[in-house]
């Protein structure tokens, strides 16, 4: 069943044009590959 | 295959960096995987389930933020799903991190280089957000207008259908939901909200409450908030809407009749009143004219009898012959007169002049100048002359040729009716010719009108004689 009120908060507004530069320096690039490699630099450090 | 640690080059094959010596077990592991994810999500884009696709391409890039295809593929669907900005975020990063022989600059140039589309694209965004702000403070008219034109400007943005969707929903107008939901499902197969949606106006109707009932239930204090949406009714005619139609015709008619039809028969009445003067008016006018016309007519006829008059009494008017020659007449007498004037008295012979003046009628002379001219000329002339021919008279008389003198005689008398030796001696001229009937005249002119003349004596001696 569906509850309006609900619904309608699931609804975000959409970014316009002009805001795209924004938004792709907000995006976080961060992968699997960063995370290892840090998990990796941190193991290196420990070993020292 | 590029070693995460060192960056080199190095083969597929190894199992660790040649030149770091890091051990890239996992990290194969890592790339194969991302590698696997990026093909079910494009294996799901071709069958256009956009929103596994999605997810499938999401994980990919986790594993691997560098696999450009994928990042290709997701500004793909995104695009195609109607989020713009998604899209060419995704095709910036994948430039970003190749920047060389990458598809996304064909995918950029694409929608740039139509600034129309792009505009559309754009315009679609705002007027979504005005109408997802309309929605949420309650305005669905303004929200569903707005999204209406948002459906025009970019059909396939699929967060405007699901919103319009639920907006009907909301309404009760479950058909039109079902149609954006239709729309929304061609572009998006899988979309979980567009499914949902789609279950939700399926339900039976008896068993669940409409969505559109929410709100009066909330309003009338109901704790539940999760409310069941009926299922599509067509609405009964309402038959008192055309009783309320025909009741307002009927009012309207009389009010026309009762209000509005007296002035304009009042106006047409004043109308027709004004005509009506107006036609008297230029009618009194005609008359006056015509009465003038008749006046004027009569005028001229009489005006024509005078005309026919007096051209009567001209042409009956006769001009004397050689009127002008009246007083050519004259002149010459007067000219004549002057030059027997010039002469010597013994040389002078007015007889000529006395015959001339004798022809002329001083009643032909308008001026008075001329008849006084003829008046002295005969004064001067007449007894001159009258003298002249009883001298010859005598002559002849006293040679006894009493004929002769008889005709100088009588010119005498013609010239000069005072000469009255000259009337004596005709009486005496005719006695002699015993003509006693012209001596008796003469005689009794002698003794009547000179009776202090000194030839009454011998003028009565002889009338005593005769008779």
């Amino acid at each position: 069943m569906i509850n309006f009120d609900e619904e309608i908060e699931k609804f975000q507004p959409s970014p316009e044009i002009e805001q795209a530069e924004d938004v792709i320096n907000n995006n976080d690039l961060t992968d699997i590959t960063d995370i290892l490699k840090e998990l990796l630099k941190g193991d290196k450090e420990k070993q020292q | 295959m590029i070693c995460p640690n060192c960056g080199s080059n190095m083969s597929d094959k190894r199992m660790r960096c040649e030149r770091c010596g890091t051990d890239l077990t996992l990290y194969k592991k890592i790339i194969n995987a991302s590698n696997e994810y990026y093909n079910n999500g494009l294996a799901r884009a071709k069958v256009r389930d956009l929103s596994g696709a999605i997810c499938s391409l999401h994980s990919c890039l986790e594993l691997n933020k560098k696999h450009t295809n994928a990042r290709n593929l997701l500004g793909l669907i995104y695009y195609e799903m109607g989020e713009t900005v998604a899209a060419l975020s995704e095709w910036v990063i994948s430039k970003h991190f190749k920047p060389e022989d990458n598809d996304a600059d064909e995918y950029i140039n694409k929608v740039q280089s139509n600034l129309t589309k792009l505009d559309n694209l754009n315009q679609a965004i705002k007027r979504y957000n005005n109408a997802l702000t309309f929605a949420k403070q309650g305005s669905g008219d303004l929200a569903i207008i707005q999204l209406k034109k948002v459906i025009v400007l970019n059909p396939h943005f699929i967060r405007a259908y699901h919103l319009l969707t639920l907006l009907y929903m909301k309404d009760g107008e479950n058909e039109k939901a079902r149609r954006n939901l239709t729309r929304a499902l061609k572009i998006d197969v899988s979309n979980t909200t567009t499914l949902r949606y789609l279950r939700e106006l399926e339900a039976p109707a008896d068993a669940t409450d409409s969505l559109a009932n929410q709100e009066t239930l909330k309003s009338s204090g109901s704790a539940s908030p999760i409310m069941p949406i009926s299922s599509y009714k067509e609405d009964k005619p309402n038959i008192m809407v055309f009783v309320n139609l025909v009741i307002g015709i009927i009012i309207g008619l009389a009010l026309f009749a009762v209000l509005i039809m007296p002035s304009i028969t009042k106006k047409q009445k004043a109308n027709e009143n004004a005509n009506y003067v107006n036609q008297n008016a230029s009618l009194a006018v005609q008359q006056e004219k015509d009465a003038k016309i008749n006046d004027l007519q009569t005028e001229n006829d009489n005006l024509k009898d005078q005309v026919a008059k007096l051209q009567g009494q001209i042409d009956g008017f006769v001009i004397p012959e050689d009127k002008t020659n009246a007083y050519d007449v004259l002149f010459e007498a007067a000219q004549k007169y002057d030059v027997e004037q010039a002469k010597s008295e013994s040389e002078r012979d007015f007889t000529g002049i006395a015959d001339i003046l004798a022809t002329i009628d001083e009643k032909q002379y308008g001026s008075d100048a001329a008849v006084a001219l003829l008046t002295q000329l005969r004064t001067e002339i007449y007894p001159v002359v009258s003298e002249g021919y009883y001298q010859s008279g005598r002559s002849n008389y006293n040679r006894a040729k009493y004929e002769d003198a008889q005709a100088y005689f009588e010119k005498a008398v013609k010239f000069d009716q005072e000469n009255v030796d000259a009337i004596y001696y005709l009486g005496r001229s005719y006695d002699h010719l015993d003509n006693k009937d012209q001596a008796t005249v003469y005689y009794n002119i002698v003794i009547t009108d000179f009776p202090d003349s000194s030839r009454v004596s011998n003028a009565k001696r002889y009338l005593e004689q005769l008779q």
